[in-house]
């Protein structure tokens, strides 16, 4: 318990009403837990994390940036509380023009193409291969373990290229079978 | 006085026969065995009846034989034997010396003289020595009694297996050195380190024992503890020189044994000649020996014998050289042909040497045998000669391995070992794993929907689960293997039990394939649409043989031609079930049957024309109208419209013509 240290996470326009609705969720976990304190400036839109005397943890503060940047990018806080539970979840994103770059209407079929109908084919990613995703316009984020996190990406990347949803289906469904028949 | 010489003509008779047949002795003959027992037992009771004032001999009067075996047998001639012993051999001895007594010229009767003389045990019964004629049926019968009986006195052996071993004449040796004995007896002396010129000891030693003799004459049948005894050859030998001095075997060196290594001849006839006091040393030497022991008595005789110019057994040492050489028995021969160039030893290595040098110069110098000469071809070497040598040579091939006793029992050892540990190399049949394309799709189910479970939980469930596997795998195995075992015993028991058992019909697996697209049978809400099908493609539609289907560019003569069978076969399989049809309905219906069939057309047709409202157009071949429909159409055509064009015109100059009149009213 040297010196206090503070983490500061920006939080855009569009997720200031659903941190207002789950803020109760975000800070119970943090402050009880972790034994952090938390707080949201509202001058710079920041939500501020601070280490005291009670926390016990230094890895703890990390933890709690962490599940709050989650958050904050749009995952769900049931999701984003893994992270504190778990340690070997990671966070990863990456831009769909990344992966080929696409120009317009391409980019929007890619989109549509990674999301499926009603969010169909994301869902599907996710269940197999235990994941959760998020698809903000043309940015992708993936929470999960490490080779989760590799075969959701290859996923997303060959939707991304073209290939049709139900060969991604076919191929994650493999990799994961083999996956599980090895644990 | 005539039954006796009757009963020694008839031993004189038998005996003779006896040997002129020596190989039947080889075997035992019972019959000679008793001739020869009754022929002792004469000549004992003879030799017993005419008595004899010089010797007593034994008290028996006559042998027993009856029921008397050989030992007994020998007992009492021994009693009588040893009896006049001592006597005949004083008389042998006093007539050998006998010069007015003539002895036989020919040496063998001196050496059974001899022979018998310097027996131990004589085996003769009679010894009439001063008859000839006795002398000569001794001789006989010792031979044949020689030959007949085991040889009692292993010296006798002895003699005999040195007169088959050293091929020479022992009793000429034996006269000879009783002529050199006689002729040195006088100088038996022994040196000693006292001796002097004046003074010998052997010699003072000598004739103290003879004065001492002499005053001991009368006492002869007494034993004198205190003197040397001699046996009985020496003292035989020796008895008129009275001298013995004794050499004892500390003192005995080579020249006793042995020849002298150089010319052994030159030697004996020095001493013979010359040197006699050498010669006559080491003979007292020798002949004084106190040796009890018979090997030496032989030794002394054969060195006696060694000595004999005709004597041709020499020792020599076994120099390499000279094991190549032949036995001394061809040494012999060799000194028998040349006695007087007798080489050394030496002499003879080195012949051999050079010998041996000059052998091998000749092979250097010849020319190389063929194993030897580089690369031989078949010519050049002799037929069949590879097979004899041992070749080298690399096996490019692995050889086969070789199958020996060794390998079968090695073999063997592991079949045992085999059986015993019940360790089978059989095969196991293989199954075919029965994989059914439909699980593999129920394995993982797409789940399509948004999970209800959060992240956190499917982990958490996750983690407990592993952690519950662990112990559920332990669980499990056993309890199946239980139930394995008891469904397996209580079938065993039922089919025990119930006469009437019957097992439980194996149970069809009935497979309800509905060929609808998988997301109605998969999925558990039903979403949007998808292409999956459960049935497999070729389940909806047969795959043809060829393959892929083919476009007409890419296809063989032989795929067109099938076609076209194909397409004709249907062809004609649809004509006869319209036919079939037909025919059924025309039976059943009549009328409609008619209306479409072909004849009905043909008759109907066949009417019309006859009436006159239909002609059939002939087909010659000129009109273009009849070639092709079109043709025929257009050209109905224009005929309308003509038809149509000269109408409207009539029309039309009918009213032209009106016109004109309605002019003309108005005027």
């Amino acid at each position: 318990v040297g010196n206090e240290e503070m983490r500061k996470i920006p939080v855009p326009a569009n997720r200031y009403t659903p941190l207002k609705e789950n803020w109760m969720k975000i800070f119970t976990p943090i402050v009880e837990h972790l034994q952090l304190q938390i707080r949201f400036n509202l001058k710079t839109r920041n939500v501020e994390i601070k280490t005291c005397q009670e926390t016990k943890d230094i890895s703890a503060l990390t933890k709690a940036a962490d599940f709050v940047k989650a958050f904050i990018l749009g995952f769900q806080v049931e999701d984003a509380l893994a992270l504190i539970r778990l340690d070997d979840l990671f966070l990863e994103s990456f831009e769909v023009t990344d992966v080929k770059p696409l120009k317009g209407d391409h980019l929007s079929r890619a989109i549509g193409r990674i999301a499926g109908k009603g969010g169909k084919t994301k869902f599907t990613i996710e269940n197999v291969t235990r994941t959760r995703i998020v698809l903000a316009d043309a940015k992708i984020h993936i929470l999960g373990s490490f080779q989760n996190i590799k075969m959701a990406r290859t996923a997303i990347c060959n939707l991304i290229l073209g290939n049709p949803p139900s060969k991604v289906y076919g191929n994650i469904r493999a990799v994961a079978s083999r996956a599980a028949e090895r644990f | 006085k005539m039954a006796a010489v009757e009963g020694l003509e008839r031993c004189l008779r038998v005996a003779g026969a006896a040997a002129a047949r020596p190989e039947r002795f080889l075997s035992v003959q019972d019959g000679l065995a008793a001739d020869f027992k009754a022929l002792t037992k004469t000549l004992y009771d003879l030799s017993k009846a005419r008595g004899s004032n010089v010797v007593r001999g034994s008290p028996l009067k006559e042998l027993v034989i009856e029921s008397f075996d050989e030992e007994q047998i020998w007992q009492q001639l021994e009693l009588q034997n040893n009896a006049v012993l001592d006597f005949f051999k004083k008389s042998i001895a006093r007539d050998a010396n006998d010069e007015d007594l003539c002895l036989l010229s020919d040496p063998e009767e001196d050496s059974s003289n001899a022979e018998a003389s310097s027996d131990k045990e004589l085996e003769e019964d009679i010894m009439e020595i001063e008859t000839e004629q006795k002398n000569v049926y001794t001789k006989d019968k010792t031979k044949a009694k020689e030959k007949q009986s085991k040889p009692r006195e292993s010296k006798m052996q002895k003699y005999s297996d040195e007169d088959s071993d050293v091929d020479f004449d022992i009793e000429e040796l034996e006269q000879q050195t009783e002529i050199a004995k006689k002729t040195t007896s006088k100088k038996l002396q022994k040196k000693s380190i006292v001796d002097d010129k004046f003074f010998k000891l052997a010699e003072m030693e000598a004739f103290l024992e003879d004065v001492e003799k002499e005053d001991r004459g009368e006492e002869e049948e007494g034993i004198n503890y205190f003197e040397d005894l001699l046996s009985d050859d020496e003292e035989e030998e020796s008895e008129d020189s009275k001298v013995k001095p004794i050499k004892s075997s500390r003192d005995l060196t080579y020249k006793d044994f042995f020849d002298p290594v150089d010319d052994n001849d030159e030697l004996v006839a020095n001493t013979v000649e010359d040197g006699q006091e050498e010669e006559t040393d080491s003979v007292t030497e020798e002949e004084n020996e106190e040796s009890t022991s018979e090997a030496d008595e032989i030794n002394e005789i054969m060195t006696e014998n060694m000595r004999s110019k005709e004597a041709s057994k020499k020792v020599t040492f076994s120099l390499p050289d000279d094991s190549e050489i032949e036995d001394s028995i061809d040494m012999q021969s060799e000194k028998s042909i040349d006695p007087i160039e007798i080489k050394s030893s030496f002499e003879k290595r080195q012949e051999k040497m050079n010998a041996k040098i000059r052998s091998l110069e000749e092979e250097l110098l010849e020319e190389k045998p063929w194993q030897l000469k580089g690369e031989v071809s078949g010519q050049k070497r002799p037929e069949n000669s590879l097979l004899e040598e041992t070749l080298l040579f690399d096996h490019a091939v692995r050889m086969a391995p070789v199958i020996t006793e060794e390998t079968t029992l090695q073999l063997e050892d592991i079949i045992k070992q085999r059986i015993l540990d019940q360790a089978w190399d059989d095969v196991v049949p293989k199954e075919k794993p029965k994989e059914e394309a439909f699980e593999y799709k129920k394995r993982i189910t797409l789940d399509h929907e948004k999970s209800k479970l959060s992240l956190a939980e499917i982990y958490e469930q996750e983690y407990l689960k592993l952690h519950q596997q662990k112990t559920e795998e332990e669980e499990n195995p056993e309890h199946k293997e239980i139930q394995e075992m008891m469904d397996s015993l209580f079938l065993k028991l039922d089919a025990l039990c119930n006469f009437h058992f019957t097992p439980k019909p194996p149970v069809p697996e009935v497979k309800i394939v509905s060929n609808l697209p998988a997301v109605s049978m998969e999925e558990v809400a039903p979403v949007a649409v998808s292409d999956a099908a459960l049935l497999a493609p070729e389940e909806i539609k047969e795959k043809n043989k060829a393959g892929d289907v083919k476009a007409d560019a890419e296809k063989t003569p032989t795929d067109k031609k099938r076609e076209r069978r194909k397409k004709k076969l249907r062809k004609r399989m649809k004509l006869r079930e319209k036919e079939r049809r037909q025919k059924l309905l025309e039976k059943v219906k009549p009328e409609q049957g008619t209306k479409l069939s072909k004849k009905a057309a043909a008759a109907k047709l066949k009417k019309l024309t006859k009436e006159g409202k239909a002609s059939l157009l002939k087909d010659e071949g000129k009109d273009k109208v009849l070639k092709s429909s079109q043709a025929f159409f257009s050209q109905l055509q224009d005929q309308v419209k003509m038809q149509i064009k000269d109408a409207n015109k009539l029309k039309k100059k009918q009213k032209k013509q009106r016109e004109v009149s309605v002019h003309k009213l108005k005027l």
